[in-house]
C-alpha cells in the first residue's frame, strides 16, 4: 500500500507501507492494505506509518485523506516528524490560543480548533521526548 | 589622442556594466530554477485537491459556504498588491504598479476610506509613497521563496476579517504565470470566492522544461511493483470484488459526510490560491529579471563592439595623422 503525504509546499512522503493510522476529525482510523475507497476530514494529531519493522510518526494538522486504489493520500497543511516538534513553542501556542477573545460562532470554532491543535502538538512533542 | 582615450574609457565602463548584468542574469537563472522547483512541488497539492473536488461532485454534493456567498452590500474592500522587493527586472513591477494604481483610484472613488490597501514588496511600497499614498499594511518579508506558513498566516487573517465583516471583498493584483514566455499582470477577486479550485489552477509548467517533482518521480522497480499490484487488483475486480462501479463512479465512504468534507475544502482552496499567487509572483520576478538582464548583456555586447570599431578607427586616424605630420615635416626640411 502506497502512502502519500502532500502539503501545499511539497510532497513530504511517498512510501510503501503496511499499515497507516490517521487522525480523523473525531478520532483515529486505521487503514490496512486494499481498504475500501474513503474520503475523510483530518483533525490534528499523530499520523503513524508502519512498514514492516519501521514505525514513523508525524504530526499532521487538518486537511483530508483519500483512500483509493490501494493508495492513501493525505492532503494537509502541515506535516512534521514528531521529533521536530518543540515543547516550549507548542506550549506558547496553546497559551495564546486559550487567551483568544471570540465574538461569533465562526471565531469560536476557530478558537476551539486552535486549542485542539496546540494540545496535540504539546502531547506529541512530549511523546517524542519520551516524557 | 583625446578622442580615442574617451572611447576607451567608455568601453571599459560598459565592460564593467556587462559583467554586472551577466552575473545578475546567472543569479536570476539559479533563483528561477529554485522558485520553479518550489512551484512545481506545490502544484501536486493543487492537483490532488482538484481531483478530490471532482470525486466529491460526483457524489452529488453542492456547496454552500460563507466564503462563497456574495454579500448583498459591499462596504469594505481590501486590495492586495504583490510586487518585488528588488528592481532590475524589466517591466515586472511597473506593470503591476500601473494596474494597481488605476484600481486603487477606482476603489477610492467608490468606497472612500473604507478601502484598504496592502502591498507586499519594497518596490510597490515606494512607488505608492512617491505618489503620496501610504499603504494601510505592507510586507517586505516575502522574498522569492515564500513559505506556506507565512502565507497561511495572512490567509487566516483574511478569513477572520471576512467573518468579522471587516472586509467584504478581497482583491489581488499579481503577475500570473501563463507559460515560460508569457506572464501577465492580473487583477482577481479572491474573496468571496467565485469558484472552487479548477483545473486551470494547476500550474501548467510544460514538461518539455524537464522540470519534474523529484519526490513524485518513481524508480523503475517501484513502477514494476505498481504494475504488479494493478494486475493483482484487476484479478480481484474480475473475481467480483468490484472496486469501481459501472460508469466509473467510485463508492467512497465519507467521514463524516461529503458535505462536511466539502466545507473544509473551501477555506483550504482559498489558502492554496493565495499561496499560489505568491509562488507565481516569485517565479515571474525571476523570469522577468532573467530576460531583462539577458537583454542588458546583449545590449552591452553590441555597444562594446560598436565602440571597438569606433576606437580602432580613431586610433588608426591618429596614426595616419602622425605619419602625415612626420612625412610633411621631413619634406619641409627638404629631404
Amino acid at each position: 500500500m502506497r502512502c502519500v503525504v502532500v502539503t501545499p509546499e511539497e510532497t513530504i512522503l511517498n512510501v510503501e507501507s503496511d499499515f497507516v493510522a490517521i487522525p480523523l476529525y473525531d478520532g483515529e482510523i486505521g487503514i490496512g492494505g486494499h481498504h475500501t475507497p474513503l474520503v475523510g476530514r483530518l483533525g490534528c494529531g499523530e499520523l503513524r506509518i508502519k512498514d514492516k519493522e519501521n514505525l514513523s510518526s508525524y504530526y499532521v494538522e487538518n486537511g483530508f485523506v483519500e483512500v483509493l486504489n490501494n493508495t492513501v493520500t493525505l492532503l494537509t497543511n502541515r506535516a512534521v516528524p514528531i521529533s521536530e516538534l518543540d515543547i516550549d513553542k507548542s506550549t506558547a501556542l496553546l497559551n495564546s490560543a486559550l487567551k483568544k477573545f471570540t465574538k461569533n460562532e465562526e471565531q469560536l470554532d476557530l478558537k476551539e480548533q486552535n486549542i485542539f491543535a496546540a494540545r496535540s502538538q504539546v502531547r506529541l512533542a512530549r511523546k517524542a521526548k519520551g516524557e | 589622442m583625446a578622442k580615442a582615450r574617451t572611447l576607451d574609457r567608455r568601453r571599459k565602463s560598459i565592460r564593467n556594466t556587462r559583467k554586472i548584468t551577466r552575473t545578475m542574469e546567472l543569479v536570476a537563472t539559479a533563483q528561477f530554477r529554485r522558485a520553479m522547483d518550489r512551484a512545481v512541488a506545490a502544484s501536486s497539492y493543487t492537483k490532488r485537491i482538484v481531483s478530490l473536488v471532482k470525486d466529491l461532485s460526483h457524489a452529488g454534493v453542492s456547496v454552500t459556504h460563507p466564503l462563497l456567498e456574495q454579500r448583498a452590500e459591499i462596504k469594505n474592500v481590501a486590495l492586495l498588491v504583490l510586487t518585488a522587493n528588488r528592481g532590475m527586472c524589466g517591466g515586472y513591477n511597473a506593470n503591476m504598479i500601473r494596474m494597481s494604481m488605476t484600481r486603487w483610484h477606482e476603489l477610492q472613488q467608490e468606497f472612500g476610506d473604507s478601502a484598504t490597501l496592502e502591498i507586499s514588496g519594497k518596490r510597490g511600497i515606494s512607488a505608492f509613497r512617491f505618489r503620496g499614498i501610504e499603504p494601510d499594511l505592507f510586507y517586505t518579508h516575502f522574498e522569492d521563496k515564500p513559505t506556506f506558513d507565512e502565507v497561511n498566516e495572512l490567509a487566516s487573517r483574511y478569513i477572520e476579517e471576512y467573518y468579522d465583516e471587516k472586509i467584504d471583498r478581497l482583491e489581488i493584483i499579481y503577475t500570473k504565470f501563463i507559460s515560460m514566455s508569457k506572464q501577465e499582470a492580473v487583477h482577481e477577486t479572491l474573496l468571496p470566492m467565485t469558484e472552487l479550485v479548477t483545473e486551470e489552477d494547476v500550474l501548467d509548467y510544460s514538461p518539455s522544461n524537464g522540470i519534474v517533482d523529484e519526490k513524485e518521480k518513481k524508480s523503475e522497480s517501484e513502477l514494476r511493483k505498481e504494475a504488479m499490484i494493478r494486475a493483482a487488483q484487476a484479478k480481484l475486480d474480475k473475481a467480483g470484488v468490484a472496486v469501481v462501479r459501472e460508469g466509473g463512479e467510485i463508492p467512497f465512504d465519507f467521514y463524516p459526510s461529503a458535505q462536511s468534507v466539502m466545507e473544509e475544502v473551501v477555506p483550504n482552496a482559498f489558502r492554496v490560491k493565495l499561496f499560489k499567487s505568491f509562488l507565481d509572483a516569485g517565479v515571474n520576478e525571476q523570469i522577468s529579471r532573467m530576460v531583462a538582464m539577458k537583454a542588458a548583456t546583449e545590449n552591452a555586447d553590441q555597444m562594446i563592439s560598436s565602440l571597438n570599431t569606433a576606437y580602432n578607427r580613431a586610433r588608426q586616424g591618429q596614426i595616419t595623422n602622425e605619419i602625415i605630420e612626420v612625412t610633411s615635416g621631413f619634406q619641409a626640411l627638404g629631404g
